[in-house]
């Protein structure tokens, strides 16, 4: 077990920059979860972690020690391949064993650790068959056991649940998260499912185009995104972001968006795009469930009237969305009766709103 | 009816295509029977109508010296002297027993250098694909070129005997010893790539993602290659060695071109002695039970290998 | 991970050295064709790259005669060139339209479906130990050294590299794609030839290639199926030693240039496809 840095950390592909200048801290014993839409860099993060591409610039430290010129072989780092690369020509018990017998252990000993590791990870009554006649589901506990078992100073994980059906994929989650106790190990996990981010990890490492957008809790990333990217990848439903001119007109400061739909900004909100008068065009986040139907109860709400497009149903709640001319709202529809077509009015509570430069994507105002 | 019926009965297990080729199968069987048709035609002209007449020969005494048509050969009928006298004739046991000798000597050369070349080619590298193309060119060069290569190579005043420092009347192909030495060399030199060929192409099929994972888990390298990669390469080398065992068992022009079965029949293998056989002795009618023999005896090894590895891989 | 600098000497070391022992026979051969008699052999010294280089050997092989050399040839290389040239392309005809044509209705139609184990056979066994019968009935049929003889045979012995070839590349043309054709009403000739065929019109061109190298590189067969008339190059190439004593390494040489350039151009043009082609389709790269 161990923590891990990685200091200023470039990687490039001959012209393509895959990772750009990324520094993570990674605390002993956290899980992290590396997250960003496909081909952001994250996998590639990964594999220079475990040694499986070299770095071009920076310096990844275990426990304030470098391991670039350690052998794949002696870094002793537990990696849970996305198809799992289970040895499909051997038993299961040789794959469970394969890290034990290579280390020249004593056969008791293997023995020993292997059945525990099958009884832990219920595959004990498969243990003589061949490999290749597992399920999925199966192969999924043999691939992480398999690491598990040889006690790695850390566990990487690239996108583990991708292949498994949805049921499992539920029960996977919750299974890795008690694992992760059990085993007390560092562990990173590269995924692009922010769900399985957000309800995993203690940390959570946003990337896009190579470079760290945010690192931070779930909890803080969802509340309190530094920057639009983050804002538009982490929630789901997704964050409305409404981008236009900010424009002052007869002492109000509008944000004019493309399209002809006039947004009046009062409260925080505005005072988060006035906070940098360098700024003439912005973007406005707003999750929702903070938007709410009817008259605006405090008089800094935004109050704003369009039209139902669209309402369906996601689970008990229903998403209404809603046009100003040509601007596109979502909501929750929490009261069950809006029906398409209705014309209506509806509230943005200003110190709900976010404020985003559009041209760098920064965060204004102050954070919460 | 108390009889538990089986859920698959009435429905025989299918061979043919499906989708909707099988539907309509009818038009399609026509037009498919003028394309098998050729193939079929040179398949019966090629194998039936020699067989039997290989057959017919074997059992007589004609030779083609003697001006009588073959289909007339029962004139000179011998019964089964032509097979008696192969049995004990001892030119055609020490042909076979030197083919054997070629095909141990040769084969495991090839494929183990044919393996730590694949080695070698498995990872990416500066000039892979140079050095590649320059490796696969002796298995495409003609083997009749290449027994006049290694001729050349071999005169006694020739570039080997110069860098070995040797005398220029120390001979290679006209040695006793040497001369099969010599012909082992040059089909090593010829074939070591195919076996590099396929067996790289073995390699390159194992999961690189498996590699790696036994490499995380601490195997060293020649533990990963005897543990991972070579089991996973069983079915590509058993292809290889039994392409090269039935090529080398059929060794003619390197040989021919290089020592033609010298000297005396140091070198004669199978194929040699059949040829000089056939045209130094013409005794044809001889031949063709020697042909009948070796094509017996080696459908029996193919039908017993097959039903081997059927077995093993069911 | 980086590797070592020793391990990466090592590898360009053993790299090198198997460069080495595959282009040391090629070079002797190559730079033989183009040095002159004295040259030929050690006894004045080892030459690798001729000293007077010279066209004499390749003027001597094309012509019959050449300048400084009191010896002539009363059979050029053209005759043989020209024999390779047409059973070759002939052979290969005959084996990639047969090989086509029956290895579709195999895979698409499930006809004669013993057909691709039993033109695997004809590879099985020495050439020499089924000749005598194929002898006899070209004789028979009076087709000893003519051209036709010839190009049935190498049709024959080529046909299962073609036959297992294109059953490969046709089992990779999605089914899907020709019952869409024939829902929208094309017969099955219109399907195969002009869905099918085009698709696998670059495989069609490899094993064309491949099998072309085949029939190029054979020397046993026309040994035994021509005399003089239709005598292949490789056989052509081994009577010019019988015929000048021995001593005739350099116009050995260039025809052993000549001979082996085909092949190898051609090789090296399909060697994406060669371990596929090699091992009857068993493998593909």
């Amino acid at each position: 077990m161990s923590s891990i840095q990685i200091n200023n950390v470039t990687k490039k592909f001959g012209e393509f920059i895959a990772v750009r200048d990324l520094s993570l801290d990674i605390e002993e014993g956290e899980f992290v979860a590396l997250l960003g839409p496909s081909g952001c860099g994250k996998t590639t993060t990964m594999n220079m972690i475990a040694g499986l591409e070299d770095i071009t610039d920076g310096e990844i430290l275990f426990d304030g020690q470098n391991l670039s010129d350690v052998r794949i072989q002696d870094r002793n780092i537990g990696f849970v391949f996305q198809n799992y690369a289970i040895f499909t020509h051997l038993t299961v018990y040789k794959n469970l064993s394969y890290g034990l017998e290579v280390k020249k252990i004593s056969k008791p000993e293997v023995e020993r650790r292997v059945s525990a590791m099958a009884d832990r990870m219920s595959i004990s009554h498969r243990l003589n068959q061949p490999a290749s006649s597992l399920s999925v589901n199966e192969m999924q506990k043999l691939a992480i056991g398999r690491s598990a078992i040889a006690e790695p100073r850390i566990f990487l994980l690239d996108e583990p649940l991708s292949n498994l059906d949805a049921g499992f994929r539920a029960y996977m989650r919750a299974e890795l998260k008690v694992l992760q106790h059990e085993f007390g190990q560092t562990m990173i996990y590269v995924t692009h499912d922010q769900i399985e981010a957000m309800s995993l990890a203690d940390k959570i490492a946003i990337i896009d185009q190579g470079r760290l957008m945010q690192y931070g809790s779930p909890l803080d990333i969802y509340n309190n995104p530094h920057n639009r990217f983050v804002a538009n990848f982490v929630g789901s439903p997704r964050m409305n972001l409404i981008d236009g001119e900010l424009r002052e007109e007869s002492g109000i400061l509008k944000l004019m968006v493309h399209g002809g739909a006039e947004i009046p900004l009062s409260g925080k909100v505005k005072s988060d795009f006035t906070s940098d008068s360098a700024i003439h065009s912005g973007s406005l986040g707003i999750r929702p469930q903070d938007i709410y139907f009817g008259k605006k109860k405090k008089a800094e709400h935004i109050e704003l009237h369009g039209t139902v497009e669209v309402v369906e149903r996601v689970g008990p709640k229903r998403l209404a969305y809603i046009q100003v001319l040509e601007t596109n709202f979502l909501a929750f529809d929490d009261q069950d009766k809006l029906s398409v077509g209705d014309e209506i009015s509806f509230c943005l509570p200003a110190d709900k709103c976010l404020a985003f430069d559009l041209q760098s994507g920064r965060r204004l105002g102050e954070m919460q | 009816m108390n009889a538990p019926t089986k859920a698959s009965a009435g429905a025989p297990m299918q061979n043919k295509p499906s989708g909707y080729w099988a539907r309509v199968a009818g038009d399609g069987n026509k037009m498919g029977f003028w394309f098998v048709l050729p193939t079929l035609l040179l398949m019966l002209f090629i194998v039936i109508f020699p067989l039997l007449m290989q057959l017919y020969l074997s059992v007589t005494w004609w030779t083609p010296l003697e001006g009588i048509a073959w289909y007339r050969a029962w004139e000179v009928f011998s019964w089964g002297e032509n097979y008696y006298f192969l049995a004990t004739d001892p030119r055609f046991w020490g042909a076979l027993w030197r083919t054997l000798i070629v095909m141990v000597f040769a084969v495991p050369a090839q494929f183990f250098l044919g393996m730590a070349l694949a080695y070698l080619f498995v990872d990416q590298f500066p000039g892979r694909k140079f050095f590649y193309s320059i490796m696969l060119t002796p298995m495409m060069i003609v083997p009749a070129v290449v027994g006049l290569m290694f001729f050349l190579l071999f005169q006694g005043t020739g570039p080997i005997n110069e860098h070995l420092g040797l005398p220029s009347n120390f001979s290679w192909l006209t040695d006793v010893n040497r001369a099969m030495i010599s012909v082992i060399i040059a089909d090593v030199w010829q074939w070591t790539p195919l076996m590099f060929l396929i067996l790289l192409a073995g390699m390159l099929g194992v999961p690189s993602d498996q590699l790696l994972a036994a490499k995380l888990l601490g195997g060293s390298n020649w533990q990963n290659f005897v543990k991972i990669i070579l089991p996973r390469m069983k079915t590509v080398i058993i292809i290889a060695l039994v392409l090269r065992a039935v090529e080398c068992f059929k060794i003619f022009d390197l040989i021919f071109i290089m020592t033609k079965g010298g000297p005396g029949v140091q070198t004669e293998t199978i194929s040699l002695f059949l040829y000089k056989q056939t045209f130094g002795e013409l005794e044809w009618a001889y031949v063709a039970a020697i042909g009948l023999t070796i094509l017996f005896s080696l459908s029996v090894i193919a039908a017993k290998g097959l039903a081997y590895m059927a077995k093993n891989n069911g | 991970m980086k590797a070592s600098p020793r391990s990466v000497v090592l590898k360009y070391f053993f790299v090198l050295l198997a460069s080495a022992i595959v282009l040391y026979p090629l070079l002797w051969m190559v730079t033989m064709a183009f040095k002159p008699h004295p040259e030929w052999t050690t006894v004045a010294g080892l030459t690798w790259f001729p000293k007077n280089p010279t066209l004499q050997n390749f003027e001597f092989i094309f012509f019959g005669h050449a300048e400084g050399l009191v010896v002539s040839l009363d059979r050029t290389i053209v005759g043989p060139l020209i024999a390779s040239l047409v059973t070759s392309i002939c052979g290969t005809l005959l084996a990639v339209v047969c090989g086509t044509l029956s290895s579709y209705a195999v895979v698409r139609f499930g006809l004669a479906q013993s057909l691709p184990l039993s033109v695997l056979q004809l590879r099985l066994f020495p050439p020499l130990a089924v000749m005598i019968p194929v002898m006899v009935m070209w004789a028979f049929i009076g087709a000893v050294d003519t051209w036709w003889g010839l190009s049935l045979i190498y049709g024959i012995v080529t046909l299962p590299f073609a036959f297992w070839l294109m059953k490969t590349f046709f089992e990779e043309v999605p089914i899907e794609i020709e019952d869409a054709a024939r829902v929208a009403g094309c017969s099955y000739w219109r399907v195969f030839y002009r869905i099918t065929l085009p698709i696998v019109k670059p495989g069609l061109a490899t094993c064309a290639l491949f099998v072309f190298i085949l029939n190029w590189s054979d020397y046993l067969l026309a040994l035994l199926l021509t005399q003089k008339e239709w005598v292949t190059l490789p056989v052509y190439m081994a009577t010019l030693t019988s015929a000048m004593g021995g001593q005739m390494y350099g116009m050995k040489a260039a025809l052993g240039v000549i001979a082996a350039i085909p092949p190898v151009v051609f090789g090296l043009m399909i060697q994406k496809h060669l371990v596929r082609g090699l091992t009857f389709g068993a493998l593909k790269q």
